[in-house]
């Protein structure tokens, strides 16, 4: 499944944004709150997010290796994604991204020196990019509904003891790459605002509010984020 | 120090800490049409001020206070950044004296984020903090492989050198570039940071210090001045 978004549809309001930066409601200095209008307007016209999905009937769970194969390539998603994955009859895979121009536009800021502004790109990308990773999973849910199957919260490599490596695994899935995101030696993505990973399908699966103290990774950058 | 010296001294601190630029900065809005950081440096030159003494007693402890507040959750990465544009503005007045010589730096601080990474904020932060606590800055960017840090050392000898990674797969290069700098130059002191690096990474790899934040960076190097 493949999906796009338009950036007006996924950006969050200005003071949503001035939160993820750390300010209270309403508390953020005028020049970020006028710098972060701004250049969601500047991004509102011209922005798009992409999607893709694809979804696996025949898996195998081994609660042993804590591993699941689909199409015999073995992903470690080390136990905690694992406990949250085990009930599943299906998998998903997916991966999202806010796209190149946003990245591009951050670096360039950087790169002139402006770094305040190359920041509220970098923002804005990240929010945009999970903002299209819920639309994805949001429509997912729908498109399983009507089998009577829920899905599970999305899990990506890097995360919650999966070894970020795995992206190599997860990307030969997407060889057509619609998102057009290309994966480094390190596994990280370009462009660097997108998401990738896997859900859980079944009728015994659930989606739980995220909860950070699942995870063991405590010095996450995203630690807590959800729950403020 | 005279009085008018000693209050323009203060100004250009006070300008840097609330990010006030120059005069078209409309920011803070109490300042509003008032010199900023870069007409008050100007000033203090013209009058007399030793651009030591603007980096000692107005820039230096700006930073500074802006270093400790951002530690205590009392400002955020923009107002940092706005911060260290007001320096910046200041500091183009100041740059050609350490070009003569008149001025001294207190080192040099190489900077990276490492092979493998492309993540720049945390680093271009910490870079502007301790560009800020009077240190030059020689930046590599981002995606740094050891041999360029290497020869940035070979470079500026005496330097100290920091190394970022935001990603756990980039943590690997991180240990590997802090093996090959210690091995090849053991009395540099290497500082590690980013959000997956942890004090007990830091020491596992054999490098000197882990700082959380920027503040805790420019603290450090101040004890090796």
């Amino acid at each position: 499944m493949r999906l796009s978004y338009r950036y007006s549809e996924l950006l969050p309001s200005v003071d949503a944004l001035a939160g993820v930066m750390g300010y209270l409601p309403g508390t953020a200095p005028e020049p970020v709150t006028d710098l972060i209008a701004g250049l969601s307007e500047e991004l509102m016209t011209t922005g798009e997010a992409r999607a893709e999905y694809t979804i696996f009937d025949h898996v195998k769970l081994d609660p042993l290796s804590k591993t699941v194969e689909v199409e015999g390539v073995v992903f470690h998603v080390k136990p905690i994604v694992f406990s949250q994955i085990k009930n599943a009859e299906s998998v998903a895979l997916f991966i999202c991204t806010a796209g190149s121009e946003v990245d591009e536009l951050s670096r360039k800021s950087m790169k002139e020196g402006d770094l305040l502004r190359g920041y509220v790109y970098d923002v804005i990308g990240s929010e945009v990019a999970e903002g299209a990773a819920d639309r994805m999973q949001e429509s997912m849910k729908t498109a399983v509904a009507s089998s009577g199957m829920s899905i599970t919260n999305r899990f990506s490599p890097g995360y919650c003891g999966w070894d970020v490596a795995e992206q190599h695994k997860l990307f030969t899935f997407f060889r057509e790459n619609y998102c057009g995101i290309t994966l480094t030696d390190s596994a990280l993505m370009d462009p660097v605002k997108s998401v990738s990973g896997m859900i859980g399908i079944g009728s015994r699966v659930k989606y739980s509010p995220y909860r950070c103290h699942q995870c063991d990774d405590k010095n996450c950058i995203y630690r807590g984020k959800k729950n403020r | 120090m005279i009085p008018e010296m000693t209050e323009i001294l203060e100004r250009i601190s006070t300008c840097v800490e609330l990010g006030k630029v120059d005069i078209k900065s409309p920011y803070p809005p109490a300042m509003k049409g008032q010199e900023g950081a870069f007409e008050l440096t100007r000033l203090a030159l013209d009058e007399g001020v030793s651009p030591g003494d603007i980096l000692e007693k107005a820039l230096i402890p700006a930073m500074s206070r802006v270093g400790q507040k951002f530690s205590r959750n009392e400002i955020f990465v923009p107002q940092m950044l706005m911060a260290a544009k007001a320096m910046s503005s200041s500091m183009t007045h100041i740059k050609p004296f350490y070009l003569s010589g008149e001025t001294k730096r207190r080192g040099t601080f190489i900077i990276g984020t490492v092979k493998g990474d492309l993540h720049d904020i945390g680093k271009n932060l910490v870079s502007m903090m301790i560009e800020g606590s009077g240190w030059e800055i020689v930046d590599l960017g981002v995606d740094v492989s050891t041999e360029k840090f290497i020869e940035a050392v070979e470079k500026h000898p005496g330097s100290v050198v920091g190394l970022s990674a935001l990603l756990t797969t980039t943590m690997e290069n991180m240990r590997k570039s802090v093996e090959v700098l210690k091995n090849r130059f053991p009395a540099m002191k290497i500082l590690v940071g980013g959000a997956p690096v942890t004090e007990e990474f830091c020491r596992k790899i054999g490098a000197d210090f882990y700082s959380p934040d920027p503040q805790g960076a420019v603290e450090y190097l101040r004890t090796l001045t």
